[in-house]
Formats: C-alpha cells, sequence, structure tokens
C-alpha cells in the first residue's frame, strides 16, 4: 500500500463526481492544447504554402496586399489590376532572377455551388513552382489548350485531348479549349484551378493588357530587402499602382494577426482552466468535508498534518493530471472537426493546416494541469490536515 | 513500583469544554496511574468524561490543567507545551485506538486498513498486517472491504488496526457498544489475550458486564474518578 494507491481509490470513490470534474479540466486543457497546435500548425500551413509559391516577392494592384495574397494562394476573382506594361518594369529591375505574370479569373455557377478558376500564366510560371510536373500530357500545345490541375481534371472528367467549355452564360459565350496536360497532385491551390496562355484567358474574360500579380525570384536571397525598394521606387518613378512585398512579410503580418487574436483566445482558455481550478476544488472540499471522520481516525492513528496534505493533494493532482491527458486525448480526437471550423470562420487558412501533436504543447498541457492541481489542491489539503483529531472523530465541521 | 513501570501517569487532569460563552467541566482533576500490562476498565454513565479522559490520555486532546505522562513521554505540566506534531508522534509510536463505530476506510480492503497507519512511519508492513489478521483471527477476510464484513469483523479489523504499530497502550472507547452480546465476548475475549501477551489496555465503558473481564475497574462520574 502507498499514498497514491490511497489517494487513487478515494477518487474513483465517487466515480460521477470524479468524471464530471475530470471532464472540466479535459474541456479547458483541449482547448489549450488545440490553441497552442493551432498557432502551429497555422504557421506551418502557411509557411509551405507560401514556400510552394517559389517566390520571394510578390507584386499585386494597390490595395490591401494580404487580401491580395490570400486571392494568390487560394485563387479567385480580383478586385482590380495591374497594367501588362508594368511587368516589363519588374523584369528590367537589377537583382531580379526570374519573374513570372498572372492574370487570374472565376466562373461561378449552379447559384455558387461550383466556383472554376482560371489562371493565366506565361511560360515562366512552372520555373517558379517546386513541384510543377505533369501526370499526363504537357505544355500548352495551342493557344486554345488548358492545363487542369489535378482535382480540377477530375471534376471536369477530362483526360489529355478532350475538350472543355468555359462559359458562365451573359459573360462569356461557351468557349471550347482542348486539354493539353494533367498535373500531378501537388495538395496545393495548383490542384482545382485550371491553366490557360496568359493571352487565351486575357481574351476569353476580356481582360486584355490586365495582370493581378507578379511573382519573383531574387537572384541573392539576403538582398531581397533591396531589391523589393528597387521595385518600389521604380514603381513610383512610373507612376504604376503596385504593391510591392516580400513574402517573408506577409508571413510575419499574418503570423502578428493571428498572434493578436491568440492572446484573446488565450484569455478565454485561462477563464476555462479557472473555472476548471474552482471545479475541482470545490469537488475535493466536499470529499474532505464527507470525510471529516475519516481524516480524525487517521490522525488518531498517527497522521500528521502533511500525511493528511499529502493524502488530499495527490487526489487532486490525480484528478486534474488525468483530466490533462484527457484533455490532449479530446483535442487529437476532435482535431479534424476544429480545423474544418477553424476553415469556416477563419478568413484565410493555409491549404496543409492541420491540428498536430507536438510534444512541447503536450508536456506545456501536462504541465498546466500539474499547476492546476497544486493551486486547486492547497485550500483543501490545508483544511484536511489542519482540522483537529477530537472534532474530526465527532464528525465535526473543518 | 518505579516511574518507568507506569505507562500512564495522570495528575490532577482537568478538561473543560466552553459551551455557549459557559465553562462546562468534563474532567475535574482526576489521579490516575496505569502501569505496563494493566487491563483498566474505566466504567461511567454516558457523559461521565470517560471518552474526554480517554483523548487526553491518548494524546488526541490536551489537558486544560494537570500533569501528563505517557510512555515516559511528559505530554501536559506545568509550562509544558507540547506541539500537535509532538502529540502526532506520541500517538503514532504509542498509542493505539479502538472506537465504538470502528472507522475504517470503505476504499480499503481489511488488510490495507490494518496496514494504513504504517503509511505514516513510511514503512511497508504488508507481512505484519497479515500476521495480525491472523492474530485476531480474520486470516480469511484479507482482501474484504468493510461493507463485506460484520460488526463483530469490523471490530476485529479495528483492533488489528491499533496493533500494528506496536502501541505501548490500548485505549478502546466502547469497543462493543455496536456490537451484539455473543459478538461482544468474543472481542473481549480477544482483548484479554492481548492483555495475557503484555499489552496494556484502558476500556472505557458504560457496561458493567464488561468488569469482569479486567483486573482492575475505575469508577467515572461527572468527571471524577473513583478506584472501585
Amino acid at each position: 500500500m502507498d499514498w497514491l494507491m490511497i489517494a487513487a481509490k478515494n477518487v474513483v470513490r465517487r466515480p460521477v463526481r470524479s468524471l464530471l470534474t475530470l471532464a472540466g479540466v479535459a474541456i479547458a486543457v483541449a482547448m489549450l492544447f488545440s490553441l497552442l497546435e493551432f498557432q502551429r500548425g497555422y504557421e506551418k500551413g502557411l509557411r509551405g504554402e507560401l514556400g510552394q509559391l517559389g517566390a520571394h516577392i510578390m507584386i499585386v494592384p494597390r490595395g490591401c496586399p494580404y487580401e491580395a495574397a490570400t486571392i494568390v494562394l487560394h485563387g479567385g476573382k480580383w478586385p482590380s489590376y495591374m497594367q501588362q506594361q508594368w511587368y516589363d518594369i519588374v523584369k528590367s529591375t537589377p537583382g531580379v532572377a526570374e519573374s513570372t505574370a498572372i492574370i487570374m479569373d472565376a466562373v461561378i455557377q449552379d447559384g455558387g455551388a461550383k466556383n472554376t478558376i482560371y489562371m493565366g500564366i506565361d511560360e515562366d510560371y512552372p520555373r517558379l513552382r517546386p513541384d510543377w510536373d505533369y501526370d499526363s500530357g504537357g505544355w500548352f500545345s495551342s493557344a486554345r489548350s488548358v492545363i487542369l490541375g489535378a482535382s480540377a481534371a477530375k471534376s471536369e472528367t477530362a483526360s489529355v485531348g478532350d475538350e472543355i467549355t468555359i462559359s458562365d452564360g451573359t459573360r462569356i459565350p461557351p468557349t471550347k479549349l482542348r486539354v493539353a496536360g494533367i498535373l500531378k497532385r501537388t495538395n496545393t491551390q495548383d490542384d482545382g484551378l485550371i491553366f490557360l496562355p496568359q493571352a487565351t484567358l486575357q481574351s476569353i474574360f476580356n481582360l486584355q493588357g490586365k495582370l493581378v500579380v507578379v511573382l519573383v525570384k531574387v537572384t541573392d536571397v539576403t538582398r531581397t530587402d533591396e531589391v523589393v525598394e528597387r521595385l518600389r521606387a521604380a514603381s513610383r518613378q512610373a507612376q504604376a499602382s503596385m504593391n510591392v512585398f516580400p513574402l517573408s512579410e506577409l508571413l510575419g503580418t499574418l503570423t502578428a494577426l493571428l498572434s493578436s487574436t491568440k492572446v484573446f483566445v488565450l484569455a478565454i482558455v485561462v477563464v476555462a482552466l479557472l473555472v476548471g481550478g474552482v471545479g475541482v476544488l470545490t469537488t475535493i472540499l466536499m470529499t474532505v468535508y464527507e470525510r471529516t471522520q475519516e481524516i480524525g481516525m487517521m490522525k488518531a492513528t498517527g497522521a500528521g498534518w502533511l500525511d493528511i496534505f499529502r493524502i488530499v493533494w495527490l487526489e487532486t493532482l490525480l484528478l486534474t493530471v488525468a483530466g490533462g491527458f484527457a484533455g490532449v486525448g479530446l483535442a487529437l480526437l476532435s482535431a479534424r472537426g476544429v480545423v474544418a471550423v477553424l476553415r469556416h470562420v477563419l478568413p484565410y487558412a493555409p491549404n496543409g493546416f492541420a491540428l498536430g501533436f507536438s510534444a512541447q504543447t503536450f508536456w506545456l498541457c501536462i504541465g498546466a494541469s500539474v499547476v492546476l492541481g497544486l493551486a486547486a489542491g492547497s485550500y483543501p489539503a490545508m483544511r484536511a490536515a489542519s482540522i483537529s483529531p477530537i472534532a474530526a472523530i465527532r464528525g465535526g465541521s473543518l | 513500583m518505579n516511574a518507568s513501570d507506569y505507562i500512564v501517569e495522570a495528575t490532577g487532569l482537568e478538561k473543560r469544554y466552553r459551551v455557549h460563552g459557559r465553562d462546562i467541566p468534563a474532567v475535574r482533576g482526576i489521579d490516575l496511574a496505569v502501569a505496563a500490562g494493566e487491563f483498566v476498565v474505566l466504567l461511567g454513565p454516558s457523559g461521565a468524561g470517560k471518552t474526554t479522559t480517554l483523548n487526553m490520555l491518548g494524546c488526541l486532546d490536551k489537558p486544560a490543567a494537570g500533569r501528563l505522562t505517557v510512555a515516559d513521554n511528559l505530554v501536559s505540566g506545568d509550562g509544558v507545551r507540547v506541539s500537535e506534531a509532538r502529540l502526532d508522534a506520541l500517538r503514532r509510536e504509542h498509542v493505539g485506538f479502538v472506537f465504538s463505530d470502528f472507522h475504517l476506510l470503505p476504499t480499503l480492503t481489511a488488510v490495507e486498513n490494518v496496514a494504513l497507519p504504517l503509511l505514516w512511519q513510511d514503512r511497508r508492513g504488508d507481512e505484519w498486517a497479515c500476521e495480525l489478521m491472523t492474530r485476531v483471527g480474520l486470516g480469511h477476510r484479507l482482501s474484504h472491504r468493510p461493507n463485506e464484513l460484520s460488526g463483530g469483523e469490523m471490530q476485529r479489523v479495528a483492533i488489528a488496526r491499533a496493533l500494528v504499530n506496536r502501541p505501548s497502550l490500548l485505549l478502546a472507547d466502547e469497543p462493543t457498544g455496536n456490537l451484539d452480546t455473543r459478538t461482544r465476548d468474543e472481542i473481549l475475549h480477544l482483548l484479554q489475550e492481548l492483555n495475557g501477551e503484555g499489552l496494556t489496555i484502558l476500556l472505557a465503558t458504560h457496561d458493567r458486564d464488561l468488569t469482569d473481564y479486567a483486573a482492575r475497574v475505575l469508577h467515572i462520574q461527572d468527571g471524577l474518578l473513583k478506584e472501585v
């Protein structure tokens, strides 16, 4: 027989009450775990998504660059455009190793249920995409050809050589295009896109001479800021309304935005932990009241202040640590659901974004439940340990 | 008889309780000496001061006045202030308690209940606890929980628990108060046997029939002690 066994037997003595208390702690710890893993997963997903762009600098039309960036990352309909000739300014700027210009538009069908995104690219685009690879076929065979992402090919049920039709009724008359290539699945936004030769897309969507984004790869990554400044200066000189920003800045800004919301959510988690702690305190205090005579008997047989304190404290720790483990389990079990909700709620969520498991977060959560147990158990343990043995044996109040 | 031959020596022991602002005397200056190996019955009606006396002798309660020595340790006397921790240690090392309503922990098995006081000494004594369970005739009930035992069996477990720290003094407060006559006699025979093995026993009761088992009977009435 040892201390832990006695404490464990006391915890399971009232299984329903202990389970409910444990559930309170578990929910709070699950929230903490999900929040910390959300931050980690979001940053990782964002970093991965930006890395897959294969560029160091992004140039978009004037406006909110972050809104623009999310449209670039996930595709969509553009609110404003850049002029095609501005691309020449970019290409001629010193320090620019490679660049590609993109035009994009979307056709919304079935009352918004189907959203097909078309991307007009030039021959430089595949060079900037590290994972650009064909499953079948290849580059545009003619001006009237398309390359399909893996998911787009599936939804269009098209193979190389087949014809697909672009149409949204009034704006764009039905236009037939032949499939020249189908890309391998990359688990990025490319999977869902339909790529067209840039001039073809501009012609079909009546966007002649317009661009939505230019991606730039620099010759020396350590001098990215210098290139950004040169591009901005060139843009000002040409009175071009270009918004030039390094992707590292985009990552920093998005994670900073995330961090500010994290503080708010963390405050909610702290409140949840406090509520869980008060629940534990109440439960343990209740069990101490119920066991007053038993505590008196223990004192009569020679148990000292520290002995009684230790038993009650251990009981509290067992409850909260078990709650901590259950909370981590709960967070892992509900991770998919949480991600689905977050994707729905967040204005932008990276494709690779997921709630994972890291040892650091795990131990932090278990540590939090230990601290919670130590704090919540102190008062009941002290009350139990300080009771007079005579009063306790008589079943008196603490 | 030498001073050290006495397990308990009390002189002018007093205890008062404050009730509604008034001091009510519970024990009024009793003198008592219990020698090692004695079986003493403290007989008295309800409210006479038996339990209060026992609690003071067992270091559960502090006397208001008087001098008390337990197993050669001064517990109370003029100018003597003994800490709670010291009283805990005295109970742990020298005293065994048996109560009328057993006070067994329902979550523990019989043998775990017996071994419990060893935990306060950071000692493991599973074998010793089993031995004591056999000694009180419950070797076959080791892993039964209190709710699976009869009243007599529960009191036997409580006696084994009181003996586990090898006390100098066993204090039994109405140990047969919740038992039928046959079980009462069994328990008293067991206590007699233990006394025969050298254990000092002080038993408080209101039941005159129990005096037959003791070599010495003290009568307590209104907090005053009288040898019969």
